[in-house]
């Protein structure tokens, strides 16, 4: 069972940044709450530009690579 | 006006200093194609990283990001996030394209296709559109080396000259050197890159607003409207965003010169790890974000394709020479390490899939050596003479080039995700309809209901690639000359064989 899901658990792992900086970017386009003055929006993108690292090392322990 | 023979002196020495140190590095490598084309196939870890973060900073990030900040703001911000979706996406397929490549021995990413679905036209045909597409990518760096040095040379004179001769000695460079030369320049250049990067991201700012943040609170206090995207379908909107992001992550490992740096790879387990690491070096763009907004308050005013030039011009106007000279030569390199990935993947092309696979020259390995070097230098003056005949802004011509380059993802995709079925003529003529949708679109500047050009061409291209692969016949079991080599992109287990 564990094993039959893991090719797709791997794949959701990919598709989450994916989607949250690109699909969801209309939902998170706005200036407030700003942070040492970046606007949200901004915050949110390099924020899952730095999540993307830690979602493909998770991805490469699940396949054992690492 | 005295500080231009100190900066252009700088910028000269760097420039020559990088390939002197390039060639050294590569003097005692002997050369055969594979070697040449795609380093061996023997780059690890650490040295594939240095060239594939060698290729990520390109002119468009030292002008077009700068530039598209000053004018528009927010939409900027699309090239941090395609970088790492582009990355989410080639930890899987990068690795499957290796094994490809070092199971059937392959040097050019045209190869890839003539393998995969057996057919020597389809390589053929790939190979002529890669090459149609380098010659303006290369020019479009040459463009942004102008710009470059005319600000080193405070307006004193027009740089074309300079340009052809810098262009020149990289051709020559890269006629001896290979792609081992490429890389080991990338050393130097990724150095120069991120400090002048964080010069123009952190220093220009605290000089003038005290910190990033109270720049950005100048921002926020007098342009608002540049710190989120315009709603709806207007060009540079919400809708232009998302899909001009999905559109270039699913081109980023696309350009013939990524297939060759993918073939470079020791391992799969090299790319992965790049894959996972390229995009902490990438955030480092929201940096060039940072110079431009802040250029768009000191200088403000720029128009038309002057935008691209806003952070150099405050350097130049409020900087010593010195620094404007460090800032150009980082610049300068960002033009001319990628070109020369460009150049050697554009040769190679030619020489293998026209030359040697269609007239049958050139096929010994000496002889295919010595063909993608002159071939360098011919594709080189092609560039230069693409370049002197016609200019357009730096961010249209990238765009360009990736709808482009994006038309080439299906086909790749597709032997990976739907292998039995897919076939060449559905493969082909997928890319013959994406491009004859994108590209007309994108020249007219029509972006329907909001959407990147380059989406809709894809959309084409995958439908038009289903319909004729399910009404040919798909090749036989056995018949893949690769059917040794058959990559899943998620392997049922991991095997630790690669």
């Amino acid at each position: 069972m564990a094993r039959q899901m893991r090719p797709m658990l791997r794949l959701l792992l990919a598709a989450i940044p994916i989607g949250a900086l690109s699909v969801a970017v209309p939902l998170v386009n706005r200036i407030e709450p700003r942070f040492l003055g970046l606007p949200f929006l901004l915050w949110w993108i390099i924020g899952w530009v730095c999540l993307t690292p830690a979602l493909l090392w998770t991805i490469g322990r699940l396949e054992k690579r690492w | 006006m005295s500080g231009s023979p100190v900066a252009l002196a700088i910028v000269a020495a760097v420039v020559l200093g990088t390939i002197v140190f390039a060639l050294l590095a590569v003097r005692r490598v002997k050369m055969d194609p594979a070697q040449y084309i795609v380093g061996g196939r023997s780059f690890g870890t650490i040295f594939l990283w240095v060239l594939l973060a060698g290729e990520i900073y390109t002119t468009f990030t030292f002008l077009g990001i700068a530039g598209l900040s000053y004018s528009g703001g927010a939409p900027a911000f699309y090239v941090l996030a395609y970088g790492a979706c582009g990355y989410a996406i080639s930890y899987f397929v990068t690795p499957a394209i290796w094994r490809v490549g070092k199971e059937c021995n392959l040097l050019t990413g045209p190869d890839f296709f003539e393998t995969r679905y057996n057919s020597r036209a389809l390589g053929t045909a790939t190979a002529i559109l890669y090459f149609l597409m380098v010659v303006p990518y290369v020019a479009l760096q040459l463009s942004g080396l102008q710009i470059l040095l005319r600000i080193a040379g405070y307006g004193a004179y027009d740089a074309t000259a300079s340009v052809c001769i810098a262009f020149l000695v990289l051709a020559l460079f890269v006629f001896t050197a290979g792609l081992r030369g490429t890389a080991w320049a990338s050393v130097v250049k990724d150095v120069l890159v991120l400090g002048a990067v964080a010069f123009a991201g952190i220093a220009i700012p605290m000089r003038f607003f005290g910190s990033p943040s109270a720049m950005f609170d100048r921002v926020a206090a007098t342009h608002p409207q540049m710190l989120v995207l315009p709603t709806g379908t207007v060009f540079h909107g919400t809708i232009w965003f998302v899909s001009t992001v999905l559109l270039s992550g699913i081109g980023w490992s696309m350009g013939p010169h990524s297939f060759s740096a993918t073939y470079s790879a020791r391992s799969g387990d090299s790319l992965r790890r790049n894959a996972m690491l390229l995009p902490l070096y990438q955030a480092f763009v929201a940096l060039m974000i940072f110079a431009g907004l802040s250029a768009a308050m000191i200088v403000p005013g720029l128009k038309g394709t002057a935008v691209d030039q806003s952070f150099l011009l405050v350097v130049q106007h409020y900087y010593p020479s010195w620094i404007l000279g460090l800032v150009v030569a980082a610049g300068a390199l960002a033009a001319l390490i990628p070109a020369s990935a460009l150049l050697l993947a554009g040769a190679a092309v030619i020489t293998k899939n026209v030359a040697g696979d269609v007239f049958g020259i050139a096929t010994g390995d000496a002889a295919r050596t010595l063909m993608t070097r002159v071939l360098v230098l011919v594709v080189a003056l092609l560039a230069l003479g693409f370049w002197l005949t016609g200019q357009r802004t730096v961010v249209e011509m990238l765009l360009l080039y990736y709808n482009g380059i994006t038309q080439f993802a299906p086909g790749v995709f597709a032997t990976f995700l739907w292998r039995r079925r897919a076939t060449a003529l559905g493969v082909g003529a997928g890319i013959a309809a994406g491009l004859a949708v994108a590209i007309p679109l994108a020249a007219l500047n029509i972006t329907p209901w909001g959407i990147n050009a380059g989406l809709v061409g894809l959309g084409a291209n995958v439908a038009t690639l289903v319909i004729l692969s399910l009404v040919t016949r798909p090749p036989r079991e056995g018949e893949h000359r690769s059917a040794s080599a058959d990559p899943a992109l998620i392997s049922p287990s991991a095997s630790r064989a690669e």
